[in-house]
């Protein structure tokens, strides 16, 4: 009788065993963000960077939290804005105050683009792909903007650079 | 080995003896408390007949399982039968439907699975009993379907959404014409309760040897099989059954040489 019981015994602990999972915390991806270079207008094959650039999003109240705000540099990295087709930022070349009033040179970048969710994994769940970039610019009488170019009109990872903006 | 030759030992503990007692008394119907008494006389002529037959029932925790939680529904009849002293032919048919809330997305998961294989008994029974510790196999097949309800996409940045993960599409998608099959190993055990009523309980170790995806939707759960987990082809599930055995006929053990010289002696 002894060894039935034991059975039993060991059944029910591999049952209350097998409720244990492991973890599930994501470490595996994450939306990627949509990078950026600046690149020498006249001489095409350099890049060059935008002094004290300040970014922010159209109808937000701060800068964006990818770039540190006013530095100098010649790429950039933003998030683009899900649950919407299209995002707009407010990119600022020569960004100063004076007298609390932006004295920089405003050009707005709209991104038009379209979300496709990937399963990364249990944990994660999906995150968001973006295809189809297609950038415009909003003309005024002095863009700083000269040309833009898309390298890759997909967003998979925020290692290499998806549009080429001239100045 | 040799504790079994201190039986003294074990009586001169009788508070251990009694604690452990009232420990199983507490886990378990003690239903077999009671047997034949042994038959110790070598002249005996009767011959041992064992019951054969066909053992049908359900899975109680699926049918529990089902009232008390709200996102699975499920159902599985078991059944078996005997065909030698030891070895029995198994299976197992199923139905299950689970919705799962994860962090960030919600699915449900729906479908059928059947499982074939033997079990090996390794309990030696004395006469009159009929429980088993047995081990098997199974080769099990699943067809299913899995709809992701909704779900938001992961994405660490908050500057445009610095509330909540944005959401993603909430209109259910189905992804139907998936099928697994997987290798179980069985270890389980089967106590008569009453004249041919067992209560049972196994657990089994999954080995997922074929799994048809959806691209966009990995499998997170295969009815019958339970849990997948990733990066790993294993799974883990049980069972406690209630079957009826239904008898079908008697026969006794083969005899060995020694009993059939035995006879001829006499």
């Amino acid at each position: 009788m002894n060894k039935l019981r034991i059975a039993f015994i060991i059944l029910i602990g591999i049952i209350f065993f097998s409720a244990c999972e492991k973890d599930d915390i994501c470490v595996e991806g994450d939306t990627p963000l949509l990078v950026i270079r600046f690149y020498d207008e006249t001489d095409t094959i350099n890049t060059k960077n935008v002094t004290t650039l300040r970014v922010v999003g159209l109808d937000q109240t701060i800068t964006v939290n990818t770039f540190s705000d006013r530095t100098s540099a010649d790429s950039l990295a933003v998030p683009l804005r899900l649950g919407t087709t299209s995002t707009t930022y407010l990119l600022i070349a020569n960004s100063a105050d004076e007298d609390e009033v932006e004295i920089g040179n405003t050009d707005t970048l709209t991104i038009n683009h379209e979300t496709k969710e990937v399963f990364v994994s249990r944990a994660c769940g999906f995150i968001a792909n973006y295809e189809n970039l297609t950038p415009s610019l909003e003309t005024d009488t002095d863009n700083w903007i000269k040309n833009i170019e898309v390298i890759s009109s997909t967003v998979e990872n925020s290692e290499t650079a998806h549009v080429k903006i001239y100045h | 080995m040799k504790l079994f030759h201190q039986p003294l030992k074990t009586q001169k503990q009788p508070m251990l003896k009694y604690t452990i007692s009232i420990l199983f008394l507490l886990c378990f119907f003690n239903g077999w408390a009671q047997d034949e008494p042994i038959d110790l006389n070598p002249q005996d002529t009767i011959v041992r007949k064992q019951t054969y037959g066909l053992r049908v029932g359900v899975d109680l925790s699926r049918l529990i399982i089902s009232q008390t939680s709200e996102g699975y529904s499920g159902l599985e009849f078991v059944a078996d039968y005997r065909l030698k002293q030891k070895l029995y032919l198994a299976g197992e048919l199923g139905n299950e439907k689970k919705t799962k809330q994860e962090d960030l997305y919600n699915f449900t998961t729906s479908g059928s699975y059947l499982k074939l294989g033997i079990d090996y008994n390794t309990y030696e029974n004395w006469y009159g009993m009929n429980n088993s510790i047995f081990i098997g196999g199974r080769y099990a097949i699943s067809s299913f379907s899995q709809t992701l309800n909704n779900f938001q996409y992961f994405d660490t940045n908050r500057y445009w959404n610095p509330d909540s993960f944005p959401n993603g599409s909430s209109e259910a998608v189905e992804f139907d014409g998936l099928t697994a099959s997987w290798l179980e190993f069985v270890f389980g055990l089967k106590a008569e309760l009453f004249t041919n009523l067992y209560l049972g309980g196994s657990v089994r170790i999954g080995f997922l040897v074929n799994n048809k995806e959806a691209e966009e939707f990995p499998n997170l759960f295969i009815p019958g099989f339970n849990k997948v987990t990733d990066d790993s082809k294993f799974g883990i599930g049980y069972n406690y059954s209630l079957t009826y055995l239904i008898p079908l006929y008697k026969k006794g053990p083969k005899k060995n040489k020694g009993e059939i010289e035995k006879e001829n002696e006499q």
